[in-house]
């Protein structure tokens, strides 16, 4: 221990040694602090939605009551769901700066709903935010370099190494050297975030994980250092591989892995199945009404012996198409889905190799803030739209009136959803 | 042979000799190089998919049966942005924004799919392009071969040798940017090449094209000139390292996500969800046309009923719902119009605020000038939503007007209950046929160079400041070796 104690001495004597480590874990900070306030910003829109959607409602209802029509009721009110943070949220913010945390939805025909996008800076959505993830998978390699590319060359310019090597230190001293800066720098980069946690209220597994992750991916780096460092070239050009490592591994091969990635998994069925569920709800209106009816009673046979349409325009008729027009699509829908989880698959096989983009997605996934949080979150509107839909039909189909004291009664979003 | 060109020559022959000089500047030059071929195929494949789909969107509008024009109105239209010739040098937020835009009455939808949304959190590595490669990579590349080029050869002794020889220590530091600026002009190549293409084949605008060639070249002689000058200010050839790649991952890495987080964070803008309830809420402060004892709408007919000299609005020569739809769907434009004009005026204060930053970043500066000059900042997409939104506008009124002047109001009034009615209430879908087709109007030269210009100005700034800094590095050298 005294061991470790005169190398700490030895260490924080070096020049560059305490500034690097203080810009590490200023930056470190500053990034969990935007966190910790872009997340609570995010909660308080949560918060502050619910207010203004009950006002709505309300609004909608004084007229919709008067003459109780429950098509006008399901047409007119738009249903709040969003998509709370977790608590590791703050720590890597992935896509919630540019997919929607909240979207309001009707009884309508839910394709063109749910693919609706968020007002946001694209401009600032393009370099991406300044989170707790980018500074450990991006600068803390970089401090890590700066601390460890002379560990063995800078004391062999010193005149020092024979000594050294002499005094019988050996492997234990640079083990002992190179375990002293990694962990000074991992202390540097993970106080900041086990502060956030505590602020956000995460669990302590949730935490150990994180610090588990960030352990390896920093080990990963001091490897790498003491790889080069142990080729016996000089410090300069240990410094010169490195970053040029560091260039390749955190820049250039992501970047090319994105492009392979998003050209061999075309998905092009977004837009496509929007057009082709528009031609579909539209067509509607053009075909037989007994036809469309008789195609939606084989999906909700429990309508099939309400009153039959005999009028130019019935909300049963309407209802019925824009849900069939939801239908029509599911095949496309399923492709649209499988070409975006295979683009988020192959992410994760290039994450074994690459360490920066497997720190990405491990993190990213931990706090639920990936392409997969999204498409779950869309999942879970896609269940509460079912459950709205199956709370509209039978005072559409019974021609059951609908009364102030109905919109009530409708289905809420909730966090179990 | 002149001291300057001699001592450029020699430092281009050390570089040529070096493996690591020229693995570098093989792999930045083959990686610019496949980043601009894949950047020009992905562009026109999305050019061409985009125009297919808006083919197909026009195909389908055209040839809808005979229908109410109401129906019409509610079937709406797509529109996708076209992109600009040069996204394939610098595609800028085109990933970032949806391409996408479906118009239908008195709803504003928002522009969907865009890539970000479809891709894995890959895409926030960066996207390889011309651009990016430049931007991001050329400097280190830069710094890699140049850090030693002064500091090296004091540290060797060889530049009191040049001082004795009687060599001005400004020369030096010329002829060593000189030889920098070769590798600086390698790293260009394929990105000028690019533009060329994309100029004489893809039909960009020359002066835009050259406009960002003369911003990346003083974006690389901004680094030419800063290493040059670290290195001949630093103690060691392993400080002048150290500086610069610090001084490269703040200016590249750091300053562009601490630039999103502070205009972030200054100027914060409203949800979707919270705008689209605030319109709402302000309609129906100015006329609710659910409540039939409603006063705007009161009001609204009165003066319908006077201008045509009528008592009812049966007996008026127009039908009376179509007046009412076009009144309802000026009301909606109007506030959104309102709400979007906020929205973009909160947007541009936060581009402005991280622009700012282009203070500390040359990057920032480059990135600005870039894709203003490409035609994919935000302002282009901007204006691709207020052309749709003013499209939207024009076809909804004019499908609206078919309601007004081909509808009766008698038949219009009971279409649902009279079978006949309901048939006369389809008009002739010749009509959907005659609707204009959307076309995209692109950002003139003047308006991109406009744009372009704050990123330049800054750039020139970085420029005179790289200057004054070899010029001091050079006055210190001199002081130094004499």
């Amino acid at each position: 221990m005294s061991r470790l104690g005169q190398e700490l001495r030895l260490f924080l004597r070096q020049r560059l040694a305490v500034p690097t480590l203080a810009l590490l874990a200023l930056l470190a900070a500053v990034s969990v602090a935007a966190g910790v306030t872009e997340i609570r910003r995010q909660a308080e829109t949560i918060a502050r939605i619910q207010p203004l959607q009950a006002a709505e409602e309300a609004v909608v209802a004084a007229w919709v009551s008067r003459d109780g029509d429950a098509g006008n009721a399901a047409y007119y009110t738009f249903h709040a769901t969003w998509d709370r943070p977790s608590a590791l949220a703050f720590a890597a913010l992935g896509q919630r700066d540019v997919a929607p945390y909240v979207l309001r939805v009707r009884a309508l025909a839910l394709e063109s709903q749910i693919h609706e996008g968020e007002t946001y800076n694209a401009e600032l959505a393009l370099p991406g935010r300044f989170d707790w993830a980018f500074v450990l998978t991006f600068l803390a390699p970089l401090i890590l370099i700066v601390l460890l590319h002379d560990l063995i060359s800078g004391e062999r310019e010193a005149g020092r190494l024979q000594a050294l090597q002499a005094a019988g230190g050996r492997a234990g001293l640079w083990t002992r050297r190179a375990g002293l800066r990694a962990g000074l720098v991992f202390v540097a980069v993970a106080a900041p975030f086990v502060a956030g946690a505590a602020v956000s209220g995460a669990q302590a597994v949730e935490v150990l994980g994180v610090l588990a992750v960030a352990g390896l991916y920093l080990l990963f780096w001091t490897l790498v250092c003491l790889g080069v460092g142990a080729l016996g070239r000089s410090s300069v050009a240990n410094g010169a591989v490195l970053a040029a490592t560091w260039v390749v591994l955190t820049l250039v091969l992501p970047a090319l892995a994105h492009i392979a990635i998003n050209s061999a998994n075309p998905v092009r069925q977004g837009v496509e199945l929007t057009l082709a569920q528009r031609e579909a709800v539209h067509a509607g209106w053009d075909k037989p009404k007994d036809a469309t009816l008789a195609a939606f009673f084989k999906v909700h046979p429990e309508w099939r012996d309400t009153p039959p349409v005999t009028s130019g325009f019935h909300w049963k008729w309407y209802y019925a198409f824009q849900h069939l027009g939801d239908l029509s699509v599911a095949d496309p829908v399923r492709a649209y889905r499988r070409g975006l989880e295979s683009r988020d698959a192959w992410t994760a096989r290039v994450g074994l190799v690459l360490p920066a983009v497997g720190l990405q997605t491990t993190l990213h996934r931990m706090a639920g803030t990936d392409l997969a949080a999204q498409l779950a979150y869309q999942d879970r509107i896609r269940a509460f739209h079912e459950r709205l839909r199956r709370f509209y039909y039978p005072y559409i189909f019974n021609e059951t009136p609908f009364r102030e004291g109905d919109f009530a009664k409708a289905p809420r979003w909730a966090e179990g959803d | 042979m002149s001291p300057v060109l001699h001592i450029a020559a020699n430092e281009l022959r050390l570089m040529a000799r070096a493996r690591v000089a020229q693995l570098a500047i093989a792999l930045v030059v083959i990686l610019s190089a496949v980043a601009a071929l894949t950047a020009i195929s992905q562009g026109r494949e999305s050019q061409e998919i985009r125009s297919r789909f808006q083919a197909q969107a026009d195909r389908e509008f055209d040839g809808q049966p005979a229908r109410h024009p109401h129906r019409m109105v509610h079937y709406g239209h797509f529109v996708f942005r076209p992109l600009p010739a040069l996204a394939g040098f610098d595609p800028g937020v085109d990933a970032f924004t949806g391409s996408t835009l479906f118009l239908e009455g008195h709803r504003q939808n928002s522009a969907n799919f865009g890539d970000v949304r479809q891709s894995s959190l890959l895409v926030r590595f960066g996207q390889l392009t011309p651009a990016f490669v430049i931007q991001a990579l050329g400097p280190l590349v830069l710094i890699f071969l140049g850090f030693g080029a002064i500091a090296r050869e004091r540290d060797s002794g060889l530049l009191r040798l040049h001082f004795t020889q009687g060599v001005r220590a400004g020369q030096v530091v010329l002829g060593k940017a000189a030889a920098l600026s070769v590798v600086a002009g390698l790293i260009l190549a394929p990105a000028l090449g690019a533009l060329a293409w994309l100029t004489l084949v893809g039909g960009a605008a020359p002066v835009a094209a050259l406009t960002l060639a003369a911003g990346y070249a003083a974006y690389l002689l901004v680094w030419v000139l800063a290493t040059t000058s670290i290195s001949a200010l630093a103690p060691s050839s392993r400080t002048a390292l150290a500086s610069l790649v610090a001084a490269w991952a703040l200016s590249a890495i750091l300053a562009p996500r601490l630039a999103t987080d502070i205009a972030l964070l200054a100027a914060p803008q409203p949800t979707r969800l919270e705008t689209d309830i605030a319109i709402q809420r302000d309609l129906k402060e100015i006329g609710d046309s659910h409540n039939p004892d409603d006063p705007y709408f009161n009001a609204f007919r009165a003066s319908v009923l006077k201008t045509y000299g009528v008592a009812r609005v049966e007996d008026l020569p127009v039908n009376y719902r179509g007046l009412i739809a076009m009144e309802g769907e000026r009301l909606t434009s109007s506030l959104f119009e309102r709400y979007a004009e906020r929205q973009f005026a909160d947007q541009r204060r936060q581009s402005g605020l991280a622009l700012a930053l282009g203070l500390v970043s040359p990057t920032l500066a480059v990135r600005s000038l870039s894709m203003a000059a490409s035609g994919t900042d935000l302002e282009g997409h901007r204006r691709f939503l207020r052309q749709a939104e003013a499209y939207r506008y024009a076809i909804v009124q004019r499908l609206n007007r078919l309601q007004v002047e081909r509808l009766t109001f008698s038949d219009d009034s009971k279409r649902n209950s009279d079978p006949e009615a309901g048939r006369r209430v389809r008009i002739d879908p010749g009509a959907w046929r005659q609707t204009p087709d959307f076309i995209y109007r692109p950002a003139s030269t003047t308006e991109a160079l406009g744009a372009a210009t704050p990123g330049l100005l800054l750039l020139g700034g970085w420029l005179a400041l790289a200057g004054g800094l070899a010029w001091a590095a050079s006055r210190r050298l001199e002081r130094a070796g004499a």
